[in-house]
């Protein structure tokens, strides 16, 4: 009987799952990036792991508490920690605090090409190349979510009430308030750079076309937006929060105003709580509160594949290497699927 | 089961889902009553427990394994259209935070500045469904100076509402106050508030189990209002006074025309209503059933038989402004089945 048992959980791994390889952290997967053809996890004991096909992750102890931020930075990771340390770390372990800031967390991070940037409390620090000192970004309450534009021109900071965005011109960052009662978490400018949009500490998720500041506000979701990725060419803004994964149009001069999301990759009781495009496709990798993880075209009529099987534990990061070949699926208990995402031909 | 706000119905199934959910005591005080002394304590005693310790400028660091963490008491309105909803932002924010960590927190301790409404604290854990899934409300604990606290609570209405939040009170300084001015401060906390329990301390000298880890936010603990308390007490200043008002009822309630009634008193006077209690007994239901609210937000659920041998009778308390002006005694009065 327990023979037979066994059989029947191979079979209900996913084919993913029977060629990749999984480890048992034991802490929350907090953030993930790539950085070349290695995937940087942070997790909440505040170690940096760097993973890559076919050897151990080798181990960085980076924090003392849990890694809040993590983004990538030439050949390197930036991470911000509840010690109060912003961090560059090497793949080879190597460590360098740009900054201490005590008792106060590094909630949020950002880098475009050779400038730094990190926020603590109201405060955003900037590092450009060669300056040792940085410049500082005061805002009226405590900074929640950094994006730079493509171009690096323009810093979004999301806080409570709406969105700052900075911009620089001869070295100098000038502001522009975006508002909307509520309080503003992660940011993202769209591919296009016409819109901003902020996932709230509500159901819903608001965005701006910045040239005029028309609101888009996007309601209807069950529960808190944890994560968003941008998809495709049309360009979808793809969601979690909902028991799908639910798309926004961003084409045409009016963006989704006034349009109904596709949705996609439906979880069934369970709800999303991470999204990840696949680069160059039409289509997003979902996982959901109980740690399964579908692939889905942006096309309601299309199946989603099954990726990741459920392990009882949210799925907290999804990254892709850049050259589109792994795929790595970690969750709040810590236990990370790095797995090819092609079958060997 | 009801309908006033936003609730939680089934209680029991969210917490049996939840054993994990870490508890996190609300610290409340006038300024100079000595919450940094009781703070110091907490930091700097061998509890042999792991506290996190969310502070306003304390810049002070944690002994014995504790974590200080900053925060900026960033209150903000939800856009729900529940006009009572203030929540703490930055509270959401750092106890996601704290709920990445590998470690286990065995409490989570969350300082206010002297000046706070204990409202916005209290109703985050209400209406953030992260923070609900993950922490639970465990204790207000208010700390309060014998010798001010009757001016400061003249002065201040800051002072009345930490007295009327409240699951426990310090009455601290106690060796500064005569005896029988003690009796006065003690009857003039126990206008406001009926229910909270009162520590005498000097130097916030209360052993920290009865500060740390008391589930006053339960369910089960509603059922331990004492009968004592329940007086009511109308002879008070001013008409913005926070009082309390309590009723007894042996006859069984309708439990529609209880539910009518409770619903819109919370939605049309849940601003002026702090906290609300209750034990329910309704007409052809075995089983008793309990509330507790903090505006307009309540948890309710039924929970288990009535003892045997004991009496059904109902009773609810009000901690709140403007009380009499709201036919509460009517209104429950009506709940009763013909």
């Amino acid at each position: 009987m327990n023979a037979d048992l066994e059989k029947l959980q191979e079979s209900n791994k996913t084919e993913l799952e029977r060629r990749g390889s999984i480890f048992n952290i034991g802490a929350p997967a907090t953030e993930a990036v790539t950085i070349r053809d290695q995937i940087a996890v942070g997790f909440g004991d505040g170690t940096v792991r760097f993973f890559q096909s076919g050897s151990d992750p080798k181990t960085v102890k980076a924090h003392k508490g849990v890694v809040l931020s993590m983004t990538n930075y030439e050949d390197h990771v930036l991470t911000g920690g509840d010690d109060g340390r912003f961090l560059k770390i090497s793949s080879d372990g190597n460590i360098d605090e740009i900054f201490n800031f005590g008792s106060k967390w590094v909630d949020c991070v950002a880098s475009h090409k050779d400038t730094k940037v990190c926020s603590s409390g109201k405060t955003v620090y900037i590092w450009t190349k060669n300056k040792d000192k940085p410049q500082t970004l005061e805002h009226q309450s405590t900074v929640a979510g950094l994006a730079f534009d493509n171009k690096g021109k323009r810093l979004a900071v999301s806080r409570y009430g709406g969105v700052t965005v900075w911009k620089l011109n001869n070295n100098k960052w000038t502001a522009s308030n975006f508002t909307w009662k509520g309080s503003h978490g992660t940011v993202t400018f769209s591919p296009d750079t016409k819109y901003i949009v902020t996932a709230m500490q509500e159901n819903q998720i608001h965005g701006w076309r910045i040239n005029d500041k028309a609101d888009l506000a996007m309601r209807g979701y069950p529960s808190k937006i944890k994560s968003f990725t941008w998809v495709g060419d049309t360009p979808y803004l793809v969601t979690s929060g909902s028991s799908d994964a639910v798309c926004w149009p961003f084409d045409g001069k009016e963006g989704p105003m006034g349009r109904k999301p596709i949705v996609v990759a439906n979880g069934g009781k369970e709800l999303a709580t991470f999204v990840k495009a696949l680069n160059g496709e039409k289509a997003v990798f979902t996982g959901f509160t109980d740690g399964s993880v579908l692939l889905a075209e942006i096309d309601e009529s299309k199946k989603p594949i099954m990726i990741r099987s459920s392990t009882g534990s949210e799925v907290s990061t999804i990254a892709i290497s850049s050259d589109n070949s792994q795929i790595l699926i970690g969750d709040m208990k810590g236990s990370i699927l790095l797995s090819s995402l092609w079958a060997d031909n | 089961m009801y309908k006033g706000g936003i609730y939680r119905t089934n209680y029991k199934e969210i917490d049996m889902e939840n054993t994990s959910q870490v508890p996190v005591t609300v610290l409340t005080g006038f300024l100079g009553a000595g919450k940094t002394t009781l703070l110091n304590r907490i930091l700097t005693e061998q509890h042999g427990r792991k506290y996190a310790v969310i502070v306003n400028e304390f810049g002070e660091q944690g002994i014995d394994n504790d974590l200080v963490v900053d925060a900026d008491e960033e209150v903000f309105e939800m856009n729900n259209g529940c006009i009572c909803c203030t929540v703490r932002g930055d509270l959401i924010r750092i106890l996601s935070g704290l709920m990445k960590r590998a470690d286990k927190l065995d409490a989570i301790i969350v300082e206010t500045t002297g000046l706070a409404d204990p409202a916005p604290v209290a109703q985050t854990f209400f209406v953030d469904q992260d923070v609900a899934d993950r922490t639970k409300l465990d204790a207000i604990v208010t700390v309060a100076d014998a010798v001010h606290l009757s001016s400061q609570l003249i002065d201040h209405h800051e002072a009345e509402e930490q007295i009327a939040f409240a699951d426990v009170i310090l009455l601290n300084k106690v060796e500064l106050v005569e005896d029988n001015d003690i009796v006065k401060v003690n009857d003039r906390i126990r206008k406001i508030n009926p229910f909270a329990k009162i520590i005498k301390t000097t130097r916030c000298d209360a052993p920290l189990d009865e500060i740390v880890g008391l589930n006053a936010f339960s369910l089960d603990r509603v059922l331990d209002i004492e009968p004592d308390f329940l007086e009511s007490d109308h002879d008070h200043e001013h008409d913005d006074d926070v009082t309390s008002l309590s009723f007894v009822s042996d006859t069984p309630l309708d439990m529609d025309k209880f539910q009518d009634w409770f619903g819109n008193l919370l939605r049309t006077k849940g601003q002026d209503i702090l906290r609300s209690k209750g034990i329910l007994n309704f007409k052809g239901e075995e089983e008793r059933y309990v509330f507790q609210g903090v505006h307009m937000l309540m948890d309710a659920s039924p929970m288990g038989p009535w003892p045997k041998g004991k009496d059904r009778s109902s009773r609810v308390v009000f901690i709140g402004r403007d009380l009499d002006n709201m036919n509460l005694k009517e209104g429950f009065e009506n709940c009763k089945s013909a």
